[in-house]
């Protein structure tokens, strides 16, 4: 190891010993190697073996005579109901991530002021809806949300706030409800580690030169927890805007989206083609729409990211 | 005129009982600096007066009016945190204004106390940068402006330059304590350096385990200190074990003391010590050690006291030089400089 460094050593190595070398001393892209061939083998690939479907014609599970044709694509991004499911499914992640950072930064604030015991059992809370599937608690909405007998419903008719049951349940508040519960965890997490770090040296002299707690709360904490902040939106975006579970299962069989009409033209309709060609559609307005957010993220921080 | 009081401020820790009862009472327009070892409460007396602690008892006036139970943010007190605290989200300016911003000064208003403000930290080129985008002794400049431009009615900065290397700490104290002078604000500055603390203050508070052991111009404390601690803390000092009788101590030097009969201390700066080859009347000993510092050789001599006898001789022509080993007579050269404190001598 140590003859690496001298001069003299270092000059015959063979190109394996220099490859070795290199990944032992952790230098450049070689420690990510491992799970970029992990990433290349069982993502990238069957990803765009997917994809390429959207370009064939496919006949009972085997690619037709055809070859290359752009008509399953054209068929998709001709058709006015995709781009209103697309619209929908952006409306309803950016509202669902906006609800899930205005939910999840009080939390990482107050995890930051506490300590001991309440400390670790708001983590546990905070993490514990990890440990079950997202089906399981998309199921335990329709429980909550669901009929006369739900949860929500029973409780406000015997206080008697409300005359008859409310329909949530299969509407786009019940999705809404759902989604940005589901992905909270998401969004405390990188905010969490942001805020319960941070140096309170900023806040006294916020206080110091005359701001009220509440000013400096605006004025200092939340900007300087903005890397974070663009972190878990660009995060929770990504998984609303693709998440098929909860608006099939908590918006009703009529409540669509992009990434649901992924899932019905595959399974459902058996028009892999046709879905390949959504998924593509899908996958590349979120790449845009995560790109744009980054963006705008880092003009948000430009300040971080100054060198001298 | 005084500025601000603080009187028998208290604060437990849990058990640590970090100040013990404080007093110091601060002119207006002076500057005066807590010295101290570590953990002697510093910081917290400082954080008590910005209002980021709260003391268990005691009271704490600026200009007459009790600011004891006032939030951080109405004391109109400035604080320089240590880390200097500038938002790195704000430009210089940003960060300079935000004290206006917050109090709602008029746009125009905020503009020109901003960029006078900048004038004044000789910093208005850099005005546009982040703080990141600075060198330590810049954003120490802008920290100190951010407070100033409120005009508060005294300055905290809790060891200002602790951050800076030698070099520049040199330079910025010099140059912190003429813009002090020029905006004429009353300060009180935070430091365990005690060169620092004589070089910028009027008046040296020399803090130990929580309480305030003696106030002074610094000169009056290098001269005249009032325990041995203060003696050993400021300076360096002999602490040389005597009796006192009938208002002399005894040894080969009988020097005048307001003291009951009783062991004493005598204490002697290192240059107010003479060496003399030889015997003679005085203190015999040995050198044991000497460090060449420059303009003084200073030797240590064993004189048969529990620590030697320090002795700081300048390099005039004719002053002569010793070896280690070489048989000495160490004698205090102006009675009148010595001091002499009850009780036996207690190293710090
Ligand atoms: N919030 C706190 N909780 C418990 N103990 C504290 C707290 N703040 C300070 N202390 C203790 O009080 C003592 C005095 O601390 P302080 O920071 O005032 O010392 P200091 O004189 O500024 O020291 P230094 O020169 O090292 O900065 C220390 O023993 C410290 O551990
Ligand atoms: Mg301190």
């Amino acid at each position: 190891m140590l003859s690496r460094h001298s001069p003299e050593a270092s000059a015959p190595l063979s190109p394996r010993g220099l490859s070795v070398a290199r990944f032992l001393d952790g230098g450049g892209i070689w420690p990510a190697v491992p799970a970029l061939v992990y990433l290349l083998v069982f993502m990238v690939a069957p990803i765009a073996t997917l994809l390429t479907f959207g370009f064939v014609d496919i006949d009972r599970g085997t690619v037709g005579e055809g070859g290359f044709t752009l008509s399953h694509m054209v068929g998709v991004l001709s058709d006015p109901l995709v781009w209103r499911l697309t619209w929908r499914s952006f409306w309803i992640a950016v509202v669902s991530t906006s609800l899930t950072l205005i939910f999840a930064y009080p939390v990482a604030y107050a995890y930051g002021h506490l300590r001991g015991a309440a400390r670790t059992l708001l983590l546990v809370a905070v993490m514990s809806p990890l440990l079950t599937s997202a089906l399981v608690r998309t199921y335990a909405w329709i429980v909550i949300l669901g009929g006369r007998r739900g949860l929500v419903n029973q409780t406000l008719l015997t206080l008697g706030l409300i005359e008859r049951p409310l329909d949530i349940l299969n509407t786009s508040t019940a999705v809404l409800i759902g989604m940005t519960q589901i992905h909270l965890p998401f969004m405390i997490l990188p905010l969490l580690a942001v805020l319960s770090e941070r140096d309170r040296s900023f806040e006294q002299a916020s206080l110091n030169l005359g701001a009220s707690q509440t000013v400096t709360f605006f004025r200092v904490t939340v900007p300087m927890s903005m890397p974070a902040i663009v972190a878990g939106f660009a995060l929770v975006f990504a998984v609303s805007y693709t998440n098929f579970i909860v608006p099939q299962l908590l918006g009703g069989g009529n409540y669509s989206t992009i990434a649901v009409q992924v899932y019905e033209q595959t399974i459902v309709v058996l028009d892999w083609s046709r879905g390949a060609a959504l998924a593509t559609l899908l996958l590349s307005s979120c790449f845009v729409f995560v790109f744009a957010i980054v963006a705008a993220g880092n003009w948000l921080t430009r300040w971080s990211e100054v060198r001298r | 005129m005084n500025q601000l009081i603080i009187d028998g401020v208290t604060k437990q820790f849990g058990a640590l009982k970090v100040l013990q009862s404080c007093d110091l009472t601060v002119e207006r327009g002076s500057v005066v600096t807590l010295l101290g070892p570590s953990g002697c409460g510093k910081t917290t007396l400082l954080r008590s007066i910005a209002g980021f602690v709260t003391p268990d008892a005691g009271r704490i006036r600026v200009k007459g009016q009790d600011i004891s139970r006032l939030p951080p943010n109405r004391r109109d007190v400035g604080y320089v945190f240590q880390n200097y605290a500038l938002f790195p989200h704000l430009t210089c300016r940003d960060n300079i204004a935000y004290g206006l911003v917050v109090r709602r000064v008029p746009k125009a208003e905020i503009a020109r106390r901003v960029s006078q403000a900048l004038d004044l930290i000789a910093l208005a080129a850099f005005a546009d940068r982040y703080p990141k985008q600075l060198s330590g002794g810049q954003q120490q400049r802008v920290a100190i402006a951010r407070a100033l431009v409120l005009e508060p009615q005294v300055l905290l900065l809790d060891e200002p330059f602790n951050a800076l290397d030698a070099q520049l700490r040199l330079s910025m104290q010099v140059e912190l304590r003429k813009l002090i002078d020029r905006v004429g604000i009353t300060s009180i500055f935070v430091t365990h350096d005690q060169q620092e603390a004589m070089a910028l203050s009027d008046r040296v508070a020399i803090m130990r385990g929580g309480r305030i052991e003696q106030i002074g111009s610094p000169l009056e404390i290098y001269d005249r200190p009032r325990s041995c601690f203060v003696a050993d803390f400021i300076g360096r000092a002999n602490l040389m074990p005597t009796q006192v009788r009938a208002g002399r101590t005894e040894g080969p030097q009988a020097i005048a003391a307001a003291l009951p009969d009783g062991p004493a201390t005598l204490v002697a700066r290192p240059e107010n010590i003479d060496l003399t080859p030889g015997s003679g009347p005085g203190w015999p000993g040995k050198v044991t050690f000497l460090t060449a510092l420059g303009p003084v050789i200073e030797y240590e001599v064993d004189c048969g006291f529990s620590v030697p006898v320090r002795a700081a001789l300048p390099r005039h022509a004719g002053v002569e030089t010793f070896e280690p080993g070489a048989l000495v007579t160490a004698r205090i050269r102006d009675e009148a400089a010595a001091v002499v404190l009850p009780g036996e001598p207690n190293h710090a």
